[in-house]
């Protein structure tokens, strides 16, 4: 928690910005609401955890903070940019840039190498040799020797290690994590959530994380509680100012 | 094994892509084989029977020895349910108001024409009409010509021998009239009740009898059969395949037709192939998941042995649904170019290759994958790399290759068809892995980058097992495609060589020497000038190195040549279109020897040197022979079974001369003029039969044109399958790249640019392939001259990469148009 004070950005907006955050989902006979009048700010270098049971809205929120969809109301400004009026590609050139993700399911393409797939988002970013920082990358997260396995070749463990390397390689400004350690035991679990606390902090990201993991959950700086589509956690909890 | 029962479930399977991709394949495999080789057998029949008329039956028995044949041998015919008919030819002298005149008369009866019709008048001035049957008994239909030379008219009666006939019409031309210039005087044609009855036709006389057959052709075959053993040599069972003139063109229509079928073939297992070995490959995780639930190998192999079954039914099912209304829809438009109705005929036959093809290449590529599997670790059948190690799948492919041969060569049993496509489906697999070789060398190199060129490169090393094995189905098919468009063409070429718009369709003969240049003369002012004259005397061939010929050759041979009185002539230079297989041509002022037509010398074993000796008239006439050639006989042009130097062994003999040349339908009136002014020169009008060998060639052409469009149509949804086989594979990675900030156009197209690479080079390789698998069946099979087709070969590449390029955007177009976020929850 200290950690995080000293690895503050002084930059005084908000990272990420929500205000009155609702969607739904039209189902054949009526509409569904996931997320209702969420609104939320999360500031430069912050840590935050999202956490609640099974269904309630977990990941809609974090696709919809990532812009990876459009809320059906209220309005998400990413480092500045309100991102639920920019169009498909503009969220994508800004995804390219500022975002990172950690998934589940790791979400490795099969027929790439480990390489390949950490070169993947710095490609897209136009980088003329990608290979050496992938490289760099993938030697931090310890698989200096494995760079030309496809993910078949490797474990669980050592794939989300991949997928951690692949989610800094852009050199984000925020990271978005959906349960990363949710398909782990626990003990490889532990090593990649270490993984990623210190990468993100190597980095000074921001970083919002769902997870079920009580134990990552606190080591973030903020849990936000979502239940039933509501944030029901004031989100002043255990936040230092400016 | 009940446990695995219950996993079947065909609602379950076809949820599943991959299976819906191999139903697909296997109904359009089934369809395709189905269809153009039902079309092909009917085609066939339209055909023979279309080409039938030139015999006025579908076979012709004809006897030389001037007897009659047994009449149980009608009866026979008859009790097996031919239509039979008779006609008797024979030559004398009518007489009528303005003298007499020599003719040639054909009795005919009630039943002639079995097939094609007559033309004839009622008058001068009327207008040409078609009938069915020739004249009754005391009628008689005479050549215009005749009318003239004997000053009658319609209505008069002409004197055949002892009997006094009605003229009733004037006899324009008979389906049967052909080519044979032995008919120099004015035709006849009289009923063959009267034949008796004129007194002409005596024993010894020269007559020739001809019998009709008609009917389905295997019936055809097994009375020949029948007769066979009990003809003599001096009888002659002929078909439309035997005629000079068509044979050719027929039996190039048939092979291309055994072509395409073999393509479809190909195309088919192709098809099916791809679709199977992709479900069996994305089968790996269910495999190991049944292993984990306990199923032994053998129920797991079982279950998948159903599985195959049950869709090889399914899709054999759909692909006849598909199958039959298509051939139905063919035929109806074959119809409609015949302009006359065609009778449907469904040989079940023609399905079975389509079945075979569908079974055979369902299991031959789907099981093997599958088979081996089973018997795998499950943790390993998890581990496993994603597609298969090259050792492992070599025995498949050997055994799928020589499963798909097997079936070609059952299909088309033809060693060079199944030479030629195999020859260049290996040489393009060869060209193809050095190729890929090379390419995934040069593409290590490029380093990724945001733009769409260098992804695209990217792309195409990245995934280089997946595009490599795109890459040779896709040339592959284009192979097969670009095979039949360019065998099309040179086919389609040849005939119009062949062919040609103003081909000669009319013939002179019986020109008197002082009269040829009054009768080039005559042409050339109207317009019409003539082919080169040639002389012609009549004579038989009757010593062979001073042995009577017909002791020399063997007795079963039979002859045609040897029976009637040959056409002989001199001439300085070789016609263009004839070709010197040994020996050589006259020289300069060489006024010894012969040179022989190269079927017939073969026929009657001639060698250079071997004296031949003709009698002409009274004379007789002895050369070696010097040369033998090669005749086009479909030239339209006077051919000549025998050549003699100018000043040579014909030199004092009696000579005519003969010459062909185009008329046109609006410069037909001329020869009315010219019969006046010329009245002893005979003419021959084969415009009807020139027209005739058109619209054949038309009709096949149409054919052609679609089981061509049928196969672009099938090789078009083998490329689609191939493509969408990977669909899951790009759509994971699409989502991918959008969520790690991709843009849709950069994706766009890259992917499209990746896929026209592909195309591009496939496309190259596989026409080039084309070319020499064309190269081979036109040395073997068409017996044409080889040239690259460059109005192919260059666009095949572009359209290939374009066509590709747009299946690559259609492909990614469920990645574009929903958010990522819906991707990434779906593919989880
Ligand atoms: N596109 C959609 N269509 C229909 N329902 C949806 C859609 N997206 C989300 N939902 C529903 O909305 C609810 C919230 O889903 P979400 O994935 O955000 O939950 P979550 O909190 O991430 O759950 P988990 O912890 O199990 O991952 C769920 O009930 C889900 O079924
Ligand atoms: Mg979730």
């Amino acid at each position: 928690m200290n950690q995080m004070t000293d690895l503050r950005k002084t930059d005084n907006r908000p990272m990420l910005r929500v205000s009155d955050l609702t969607h739904r989902v039209s189902l054949e006979t009526d509409t569904l609401t996931i997320l209702q009048g969420v609104s939320l700010e999360i500031n430069r270098g912050e840590s935050v955890a999202i956490v609640g049971r099974s269904g309630s809205g977990k990941t809609t929120l974090l696709g919809l903070l990532a812009g990876l969809d459009t809320p059906s109301e209220g309005t998400v400004e990413l480092d500045g940019s309100v991102i639920s009026t920019l169009s498909e590609d503009e969220r994508a050139k800004l995804r390219a840039r500022r975002v990172g993700f950690v998934f589940q399911s790791f979400q490795l393409l099969p027929a790439l190498s480990a390489l390949e797939n950490v070169m993947l988002p710095l490609e897209l970013a136009g980088m003329e040799s990608p290979q050496q920082r992938a490289r760099e990358l993938l030697e931090r997260v310890g698989l200096g020797e494995r760079l030309n396995h496809t993910p078949r070749q490797l474990s669980g463990g050592e794939q989300q290690r991949v997928a951690i390397a692949r989610a800094f390689a852009s050199d984000p400004v925020v990271m978005f994590a959906d349960e990363p350690t949710g398909n782990l035991d626990n003990r490889t679990g532990q090593a990649v959530s270490d993984l990623l606390m210190e990468l993100n902090r190597e980095q000074g990201t921001t970083l919002v994380m769902v997870t079920h993991d009580e134990h990552l959950a606190a080591r973030c700086g903020r849990q936000l509680h979502i239940e039933a589509g509501l944030l029901t956690e004031p989100e002043t909890a255990g936040e230092p100012e400016i | 094994m009940a446990a695995s029962g219950k996993l079947m479930s065909v609602t379950r399977d076809w949820r599943e892509r991959d299976v819906r991709v191999v139903l697909v394949a296997l109904v359009i495999a089934v369809a395709t084989v189905a269809t153009i080789a039902l079309f092909a057998g009917q085609l066939q029949r339209t055909l023979v029977s279309s080409a039938s008329s030139f015999l006025a039956a579908d076979r012709q028995l004809e006897a030389e020895n001037g007897l009659p044949i047994p009449p149980e041998w009608l009866d026979e015919a008859e009790a097996r349910g031919l239509e039979t008919g008779q006609m008797v030819e024979f030559s004398t002298m009518v007489f009528g108001e303005g003298g007499f005149q020599l003719v040639s008369v054909k009795a005919v009866s009630d039943e002639y024409p079995l097939r094609g019709d007559i033309e004839t008048q009622s008058g001068n001035q009327a207008p040409r009409d078609t009938v069915d049957r020739g004249p009754g008994p005391g009628e008689v239909w005479v050549n215009p010509r005749l009318l003239r030379l004997l000053e009658l008219n319609i209505g008069d009666t002409l004197e055949v021998g002892n009997l006094e006939l009605d003229i009733t019409r004037l006899l324009i031309r008979e389906p049967d009239g052909g080519f044979r210039l032995s008919s120099l005087a004015p035709r006849v044609m009289m009923h063959v009740d009267d034949v008796a009855g004129t007194g002409v036709v005596q024993e010894g006389s020269r007559v020739e009898y001809v019998y009709l057959f008609a009917g389905a052709e295997p019936m055809l075959e097994d009375y020949y059969h029948w007769l066979q053993p009990q003809l003599a040599p001096s009888h002659e069972w002929e078909g439309v395949q035997d005629g000079e003139t068509f044979s050719r063109s027929l039996q190039r229509a048939e092979r291309f037709l055994l072509l395409g079928g073999s393509l479809a073939v190909l195309l088919a297992a192709v098809a099916v192939a791809v679709a199977s070995r992709q479900y069996a490959l994305s089968q790996r995780d269910t495999v190991a998941l049944l292993k984990t639930l306990g199923l032994s190998s053998r129920g797991i192999g079982g279950l998948y042995l159903r599985r195959l079954s049950l869709w090889g039914v399914v899709g054999i099912l759909g692909g006849l649904a598909v199958a039959l209304p298509l051939f139905w829809l063919l035929v109806s438009l074959l119809s409609d170019v015949l302009e006359r109705p065609v009778d449907l005929y469904l040989d079940p036959a023609a399905v079975m290759p389509a079945l075979l093809t569908a079974v055979v290449s369902l299991f031959a590529f789907a099981y093997p994958p599958i088979r081996r599997l089973r018997s795998v670790p499950a943790m390993r059948v998890l581990r496993a790399q994603p597609g298969e190690s090259g050792r492992e799948v070599i025995p498949d492919m050997v055994l799928a290759v020589l499963a798909v041969f097997g079936l070609v060569w059952m299909y088309a049993g033809e060693f060079t068809l199944v030479v030629a496509l195999l020859g260049g489906l290996a040489l393009l697999l060869v060209v193809l892995a050095m190729l890929g070789w090379g390419m995934v060398a040069v593409l290590r190199r490029v380093q990724g980058g945001g733009n769409a060129w260098r992804l695209a490169l990217v792309g195409l090393y990245r995934h280089r097992r997946s595009s490599m094995a795109q890459m040779a189905v896709f040339a592959m098919t284009l192979m097969l495609a670009a095979t039949l468009v360019l065998v099309r063409s040179s086919l389609l070429d040849d005939w119009q060589a062949q062919l040609p718009e103003n081909a000669p369709n009319h013939f002179l003969i019986n020109i008197a020497p002082d009269a040829v240049d009054d009768v080039e003369g005559f042409w050339h002012r109207q317009g019409a000038p003539l082919e080169a004259l040639y002389p012609m005397v009549r004579g038989r061939l009757t010593e062979l190195n001073g042995e009577p010929v017909k002791e020399v050759v063997s007795k079963d041979e039979r002859i045609g040549a040897l029976n009637r009185e040959l056409n002989l002539t001199w001439m300085g230079s070789l016609p263009e279109d004839n070709q010197i297989v040994s020996g050589q041509w006259f020289g300069q002022g060489q006024t010894e020897g012969v040179s022989v037509e190269a079927e017939l010398a073969a026929k009657l074993g001639l060698k250079l040197g071997d004296r031949l000796t003709f009698t002409i008239g009274a004379s007789r006439v002895t050369e070696p022979v010097t040369s033998i050639r090669t005749v086009q006989w479909d030239s339209m042009k006077p051919n000549f079974y025998m050549a003699f130097p100018p000043g040579g062994g014909l030199a004092d003999m009696p000579a005519t001369w003969i010459t062909s040349f185009f008329l046109g339908p609006d410069q037909k009136l001329a020869l009315n003029d010219f019969s006046r002014a010329f009245p002893t020169v005979s003419v021959l009008e084969i415009d009807h039969i020139i027209d005739r060998i058109q619209q054949i060639v038309r009709q096949v052409t149409q054919a052609i044109e679609a089981i061509l469009a049928l196969i672009l149509a099938a090789a078009l949804v083998v490329m689609a399958a191939v493509v969408s086989a990977t669909l899951r594979d790009r759509q994971r990675e699409g989502a991918l790249l959008r969520t790690l900030g991709g843009r849709q156009s950069l994706l766009v197209r890259s992917t499209m640019l990746e896929f026209a690479l592909l195309g591009f080079v496939a496309g190259a390789l596989g026409v080039v392939a084309a070319e020499g698998a064309v190269y081979a069946l036109q040395a073997g099979m068409f017996e044409g001259e080889f040239r690259w087709h460059w109005q192919v070969v260059l666009p095949v590449p572009v359209i290939a990469g374009v066509l590709l390029a747009i299946l690559g955007r259609w492909q990614l177009q469920p990645v574009l148009s929903v958010s990522p976020m819906l991707l990434l929850r779906r593919l989880e």
